[in-house]
């Protein structure tokens, strides 16, 4: 696909789809027989326009005018179908009696998705003050889903979903109005079930990966401190609240589905054919190694990938007792080969009543199993890019080929492999009591479990030659929580107050252990089979690590939310919490937000107005970020025999050197954000028409750095302490927008969101904050990407100024401090960031009888990546060696073919992108029409494409990746070095209900 | 029913709350603040790490790199547009350019001050210890500390004063930091015992370490001055100091120059105080793997084991050998250049165990084993490896022969992968699995022959006592009669002692404060023209400026920085 110029793009033909988007107002009138008429009115009496009329059972179909009237042709008996958003849709029988009929719609009843979920309960949307976004399974990211992150990229303004590559179940990284911390995970605080879960992992990929996606039943999303601040001390990143699907009571349901899915590489790397490599070589001036063969190395390692995904569920209830019941199984082939992800996933909620409904017990359990095999594929990767197209990789049987002077990736395929398993297992039960009316006391107990096992294997080889080792990696997490609140409801008119006090306790245990072992014999079991047949085990290689620590939370926590009269509304939310992690000096951070709200569509004088629905909201709160390393707040006196602690005084056996090894921070704290937020919801045309614009501003301080000392002679180098003035604001304006139109035969929907966001480091005492480890490529040892410097923002690349190729055939760069040497520290210029000033999206969708069309497309813009992958291989230096490059390497023509590659603006690329995200077309089959209406109640077949095509300019596998190079626990953004590619899936699924 | 509720909701609360309820005391599980230790494994445990960091501060990256890519001994380029780049910062070394950035300097620094606590923690515990060598202990605590203070004096113009491990320590220039360290080495010298050597601090070491704060006070004192003051009476105190050494007896110039490098040097005689590596604790391999082309394999048995064509000795370096025994090859005239141990039989066949590769200064075309990495050796028969002409295969060049040449500098022909002549002094650990790690050789940070050369030294500046210093040179230079030993020389002069102290002591982690101390630092050599007197210390790394930024004034970057 063709590249459209960005900047024509976003200013140009961006605009042009969404006012179509936006605009479009379809009619569709037929028909004859007899003219009915008539007008339709809500319960107050006001006329309801754009009311979809239609004839039941296919015929004449027509909307209302603005004075709610309508005509329409029909036949007597003919039953009429009244359909709007926010109404309850009413039927109405044609008799010869009449011609006109006055028609009167209900307004609907809340139904679930207008409410909520704000940590420790439920609000109706329309009464929320804070900046909350609620997303339900309808409207979730279809394709393959391994993270339920996935379901929620683009969705949701404000919050930047970035995977950091395409590897399959891989972590994804999510932020919420910007990252607040230089070190900090920057994630935000996940709730599932109301258990908050801790954001250390057990093993390979993402945290969330233990939840299938087809048993969430939405996601809120919690974005500003008047939301947040419920979570206090980790609310500071926003709150991701997960709940799961329940059980409704009614008719039992037996719900089947499958899916399979086939991924290919939706890009490779454009390297040079063996063909053009004959070509390219000879002109750098250098003399080609030409085995002959034309082999494309990407080739070897990619393959079409098969996913399959198989989901049953049970559901139903009666009066007392509903539940929901389900068992998944996903397995997703990696486009790189080799590589695998099988999950396997059982859920079992329930929820019980007893005592006339007095007492109410839910239960909830979900157990994954989740099995991750990978091939070293950075290597895999490196060697497919770069090795010399013209050398064979398989002989005339097929077998892989070992040519000297060249590593043959499928020797690396075969041999060397990382497994990990995760079992884990989510849990909890709560009951909650009516002590009387309005006061409901409840009691939450949640378990989190979760063990990983990872082994590292190289199989020993004599061609080329492998020793062979085995390391394994065993890791246990145990998260457990107890909670006690009371909620109160008071109600009379016109005083609406609810309030909430609790507490809460939460022990997470983390621990990790590894081993390993050496030198293996070829030919022999599988070293992961049998570790003991390994002959090499020595404390230098081999020394057994571990590490272990509890972390615990103690908090209080209420809230008071006031509405007077449905339109004034107030919520002031506080905690305080305390952690095991803070010093002795500050054991409780205290966290309160305030918001108000007005709800302008309900007062007299709007009673008339376009606005269905129309709200001022304004917030603001603090909130915290305790991520912080544990243990930092006491001292450290560390005995052991590691050869920087230990060294031999005689011939005896070498002494456990006793050292601190780390100073005690009494001090140490969370770090503290304070948000404002004020925001506008608005829905229009009857409410067809939604929307939502918010502006936020966020400013944290007590930014967590590791620093040296003040005096330089310390037992340690650094100590962790928080930086008092230096802040980190982030600020920015959400919009959203939603249309729908719904009717029997034809509905639409459209929408979509823009986030624009800016983020600024100040009062930094640190010249520079160094991240972005280039190191890792021959030559580029200590050289770092990002440097975050006062006045500019987190995720900047800091780097020297790359200004072409100067006449004697070297780089030339800027010298900055006109000092006349121009590659130096001190010439290093702040060249850009990897966060984008812009993130949107838009969807829509079409339902036309039983078919039924959906596609979602993201992007970003202003944004940087540094294409280290570039910056390492596709030189001319690499190219005049006979090592494979693109293109990029001989663009200039002056370049010496040994003009090094020191890390510089030249590899820095932009990172915008559009990506056409997902499109699906189902199809509902009737199964009264097929006849099998008493076996099965519905039957659906459909088709996604997924990740069908990016506009872009980045010419790496993929703009969207993050490979993580911090330095020192402070986070880099924005990398791109032999990231897993992305794939590009087309999925074939069946849905069948019983 | 309510009470009932009621009653019920007080032992849920009541229950879940005696549950939870918690002060928050963080409990450690994978850490022990070590307790209950005997008298003796506490004094072990404390003046071992005091030792500890040693090995790591004389890396190739740290102390190496300051002391020796900083003069005309050691260039290190962009070797082939792909490696030793990083960054540049090898290249600022060399052109006198570095910046307070520099991630070496920064380590170096980081080794030394964390030495400098450990040494002070030693010493609080060491006072109240009742272990039968606590005493001793203390004073190899002190002796260390004021060693360390000597290496941050002479790279850094500062010295650190901390007695209370939570003061904030006394920052000392000049004079003041001279008299601090010499008072202290004076303080534990007849405290310290003479047998534990040299892999610890001994009477002896620490004559020696008074011999050269002396013999430098002139440079420490005035760091920035246009020629150096030598006092009589420091040059004194180097000769008495160094005589207390020679007179000791306990110490022996070896008659083959390198076995004081060779893998076994721990009982070498010529030892006085070096770092003890023992491969299976805290040794590596960096000085004997730092310099080799990647296409050699010191080991038939390990072929992950080469070199990394690191940094060669410059041009210049190589003309002073050269020019002084001209027409005789250098190889030929002084068996300190070079030692040819691989001689190759005319089939090319060598028995693994037979197989060494040579040592000293690497010159022209390398042959050794075929293979290695991903390749296995070529064999020829039982035991035995096929010798040929080394191509840089590694490199994905492997039509290029592995041979050294005299030119090397930074522009793209002097950069490639086998410019420069290259420099094998350390023997190659014979334990290592890659070539980097399991050292087994102790690292000199003193010998006897300095001792003789620091003593020529003195009795020069001192009178011009050239008949004496002539004496001590050729003393040293006619004790290596393993091969034929160097001509001794027939004049004397601080040019000649210079240059002697080159041939001696090359890539030992001496040549930037030679150079100095001889006035020849500001001077001019391959890549290097900068006459910057700022630069004869390194920059304060940025780092530890920013950390004592609270304090102004505290901690104040070297003026040209």
């Amino acid at each position: 696909m063709r590249k459209l110029n960005q900047r024509s793009f976003f200013f140009g033909v961006l605009p042009v789809l969404l006012t179509f988007f936006f605009s479009v107002v379809t009619i569709v009138v037929q028909g004859q027989q007899r003219q009915i008429s008539g007008t339709v009115k809500d319960a107050k009496g006001s006329p309801v326009a754009l009311v979809t009329v239609a004839v039941k059972g296919g015929g004449a179909s027509t909307i209302t005018a603005d004075d709610g009237s309508f005509t329409i042709s029909a036949k007597d008996g003919d039953v009429l179908l009244f359909s709007a958003v926010s109404f309850e849709s009413t039927e109405v029988r044609v008799t010869s009696a009449s011609s006109s009929y006055p028609v009167v719609l209900n307004a609907s009843s809340v139904t679930l998705t207008d409410v909520v979920v704000v940590g420790y309960g439920t609000q109706n949307k329309k009464d929320v003050t804070g900046a909350v976004k609620s997303l339900k399974a309808a409207s979730f990211n279809k394709g393959i889903i391994t993270t339920p992150q996935q379901l929620l990229q683009g969705k949701v303004s404000g919050v930047n979903v970035t995977s950091v590559s395409g590897e399959p179940g891989v972590a994804l990284g999510i932020t919420i109005r910007g990252p607040g911390g230089v070190r900090t995970s920057n994630t935000p605080l996940f709730v599932v079930d109301g258990i908050p879960l801790d954001n250390n992992a057990t093993g390979r990929g993402d945290p969330l990966n233990f939840l299938n996606p087809q048993d969430i039943e939405s996601m809120d999303v919690l974005k500003d401190a008047s939301a947040t601040a419920i979570y206090g001390s980790r609310g500071a990143n926003g709150v991701v609240i997960i709940t799961t699907k329940k059980g409704k009571a009614g008719a039992s349901q037996l719900s089947f589905s499958t899916n399979l899915g086939i991924s290919t590489v939706a890009r490779k790397l454009d390297v040079f054919t063996a063909e053009e490599f004959r070509r390219e070589v000879p002109k750098t001036g250098a003399t080609i190694d030409d085995k002959g063969a034309s082999t494309d190395w990407q080739d070897e390692i990619f393959r079409t990938a098969y996913t399959q995904n198989y989901n049953l569920t049970l559901s139903g209830g009666a009066d007392k007792l509903t539940y929901y019941a389900s068992f998944g199984m996903q397995k997703q082939q990696g486009i790189i080969k080799e590589n695998d992800l099988d999950r396997y996933s059982g859920r079992f909620n329930a929820s019980q009543k007893f005592w006339d409904d007095r007492l109410t017990i839910d239960v909830t359990l979900g157990v994954t199993t989740t099995k991750n095999d990978r091939p070293f594929y950075s290597t895999l990767l490196g060697q497919a890019i770069s090795n010399n197209p013209t050398y064979p990789a398989r002989d005339a049987a097929g077998n892989p080929v070992f040519v000297a002077g060249i590593n043959n990736p499928l020797f690396s395929l075969d041999g060397e492999r990382e497994m990990s398993t995760i079992n884990r297992l989510v849990g909890s039960i709560s009951s909650s009591l009516r002590i009387i009316k309005g006061l409901i006391y409840k009691l939450n107990f949640g378990i989190d479990n979760s063990n990983g096992t990872n082994d590292i294997q190289s199989k020993p080889n004599v061609t080329p030659f492998r020793e062979g080792r085995l390391e394994t990696f065993y890791n246990y997490n145990r998260n457990r929580l107890v909670e006690n609140y009371v909620t109160y409801t008071w109600v009379k008119n016109p005083h609406n107050v609810s309030a909430l006090a609790g507490h809460s306790y939460q022990r997470i245990f983390v621990q990790g252990r590894n081993n390993s072992i050496n030198r293996f014999t070829p030919g022999g079991v599988e070293p992961q089979y049998n570790p003991g047949t390994g002959q090499l085990l020595d404390l230098t290689t081999n020394r057994p690590g571990g590490y272990a620590f509890i972390n615990e939370l103690q908090s209080f926590f209420g809230r008071v939310t006031y509405q007077y009269n449905s339109k004034y509304l107030a919520t002031i939310n506080f905690r305080a919490d305390g952690s095991s992690k803070f010093g002795e000096n500050n054991k409780y951070g205290y966290f309160p937000s305030f918001s108000l709200g007005w709800k302008i569509s309900e007062e007299e004088f709007m009673r008339n107005s376009v606005f269905s629905n129309l709200k001022l909201r304004a917030g603001w709160g603090i909130t915290g970020n305790q991520e912080i390393p544990e243990k930092q707040t006491q001292a450290l006196f560390q005995s052991s025999t590691a050869g920087n602690v230990s060294y031999p005084l005689g011939n005896g056996p070498y002494p456990a050197g006793t050292i601190y090894a780390r100073l005690a921070n009494p001090d140490l704290q969370w770090e503290t954000s304070k948000q404002v937020d004020v925001g506008l919801d608005f829905g229009l045309l009857r409410g067809a028409l939604t929307g939502t614009i918010d502006y936020f501003r966020k400013v944290t301080n007590d930014i967590l750095l590791q620093v040296p000392p003040t005096d330089p002679i310390q037992p340690a180098p650094t100590a962790w302490t928080n930086v008092e003035d230096m802040t980190i604001t982030n600020h920015g304006v959400e919009l959203e927008l939603d249309y729908k139109r719904n009717g029997k035969n034809f509905g639409y929907n459209i929408g979509g969101n823009i986030t624009y966001m800016k983020n600024k480091v100040e009062n930094s005492p640190y010249t520079v904050i160094a991240s972005g480890n280039a190191s890792g490529p021959a030559g580029l040892t200590s050289a770092t990407l990002n440097g975050y410097i006062n006045g500019e923002p987190i995720g900047t690349f800091y780097l020297n100024q790359w200004l072409g190729i100067g006449s004697n055939g070297l780089s030339v760069y800027y010298d900055k401090d006109k000092n006349g040497s121009t590659y130096t520290d001190n010439d290093r210029i702040a060249a850009g960031t990897a966060l984008p000033k812009l993130i949107y999206s838009f969807y829509g969708g079409v339902t036309v009888k039983n078919f039924d069309f959906n596609m979602n497309m993201n992007g970003v813009s202003g944004n940087k990546i540094y294409d280290l992958t570039a910056n390492a291989a596709f030189t001319k230096v690499n190219l005049s060696r006979s090592n494979n490059t693109t293109a990029a390497a001989v663009a200039e023509p002056n370049e010496s073919i040994s003009n090094a590659a020191p890390v510089s603006t030249r590899y820095l690329k932009n990172g915008s992108y559009l990506r056409m995200n997902n499109m699906t077309l189902g199809y509902n089959f009737n199964p009264s029409k097929l006849g099998i209406s008493r076996y099965v109640s519905s039957l659906r077949v459909f088709v996604t494409g997924q990740n069908l095509f990016v506009i872009t300019d980045y010419d790496g596998y993929d703009p969207e990746v993050n490979i993580d190079r911090n330095i020192g626990n402070v986070f880099s953004y924005g990398i791109d070095y032999l990231s897993y590619p992305h794939a590009r899936s087309f999925i074939f699924g069946l849905n069948l209900s019983f | 029913m309510k009470k009932k509720i009621f009653s019920l909701v007080l032992v849920f609360t009541g229950v879940s709350i005696i549950h939870s309820c918690t002060k928050l005391k963080e409990r450690v599980l994978d850490e022990s603040s070590v307790v209950g230790l005997t008298e003796q494994q506490i004094a072990e445990g404390t003046i071992a790490p005091v030792y500890a960091l040693l090995p790591t501060l004389f890396q190739h990256t740290n102390l190496f790199a300051l002391q020796e890519i900083s003069t005309d001994e050691a260039i290190l380029p962009y070797r082939g547009g792909t490696d030793w780049g990083d960054n540049g910062i090898y290249l600022s070394l060399h052109r006198h350019e570095t910046l307070s950035s520099d991630p070496n300097v920064t380590n170096t620094w980081n080794q030394i001050t964390l030495s400098i606590s450990r040494s002070v923690t030693a010493i609080t515990a060491l006072a109240t210890n009742n272990y039968v060598n606590a005493k001793l202990f203390l004073a190899e605590a002190r002796a260390m500390r004021a060693y360390y203070n000597m290496l941050a004096l002479d790279l850094f113009g500062i010295a650190f004063q901390k007695e209370d491990p939570f003061a904030t320590s006394t920052i000392l220039r000049g004079d003041d930091a001279i008299n601090y360290i010499k008072s202290e080495l004076l303080a534990v010298e007849p405290l310290l015992d003479n047998t534990t050597g040299p892999g610890r601090i001994t009477k002896a070491g620490v004559w020696g370490l008074l011999a050269k704060l002396h013999l430098n006070s002139a440079v420490w004192r005035d760091r920035y001055a246009a020629t150096f003051t030598f006092k009589a009476e420091d040059m004194d105190k180097v000769i008495e100091y160094c005589d207390k050494i020679i007179s000791s007896n306990q110490f022996q110039l070896a008659t083959e120059y390198f076995s004081i490098f060779d893998n076994n040097n721990h009982s070498n005689k010529e030892l006085i105080f070096a770092i003890d590596q023992r491969p299976d604790l805290n040794g590596h391999n960096r000085m004997a793997y730092f310099s080799l082309s990647g296409d050699q394999f010191p080991l038939p048995a390990v072929p992950n084991a080469n070199g990394t064509d690191g940094p060669a000795i410059t041009p210049d370096f190589y003309q002073s050998w050269a020019t002084a025994y001209a027409p005789v090859d250098p190889a030929t005239a002084d068996p300190r250049f070079f030692k040819k141990n691989l001689i190759i039989p005319v089939d090319s066949c060598v028995l693994g165990t037979e197989f060494k590769i040579d040592r000293g200064i690497m010159r022209g075309q390398q042959y050794g084993l075929i293979g290695g990495r991903n390749i296995p050796f070529t064999t020829c028969g039982t035991g035995k490896y096929k010798i040929g002409k080394l191509y840089n295969v590694t490199r994905g060049k492997p039509n290029l022969p592995v041979n050294f040449t005299e030119f090397i500098d930074f522009t793209v022909a002097g950069s490639d992968y086998s410019t420069g002549y290259r420099v094998e002094k350390y023997e190659f650990s014979s334990a290592t699995t890659d070539g980097r790690n399991r050292g087994e050789h102790d690292i000199i940070i003193l010998r006897f022959a300095d001792i003789y050369l620091m003593r020529a030294e003195a009795k020069l500046r001192k009178n011009n006592d050239a008949a004496g210093a002539l004496a001590d040179v050729n003393t040293v230079r006619a004790a290596r009669t393993a091969r034929t030993a160097p001509p001794p020389l027939l004049t004397m002069s601080l040019d000649l002692l210079f240059r002697e102290r080159g041939f001696e002591l090359y890539w030992e982690h001496q040549r930037r404060t030679d150079m100095i101390r001889f006035g020849k630092y500001e001077g001019t050599w391959t890549e290097k023209t900068n006459a910057d007197k700022n630069k004869r210390l390194f920059p304060i790394p940025q780092n530890a400026i920013n950390g004592a930024s609270n304090i102004p004034g505290y901690l104040v970057q070297n003026p040209g920085y």
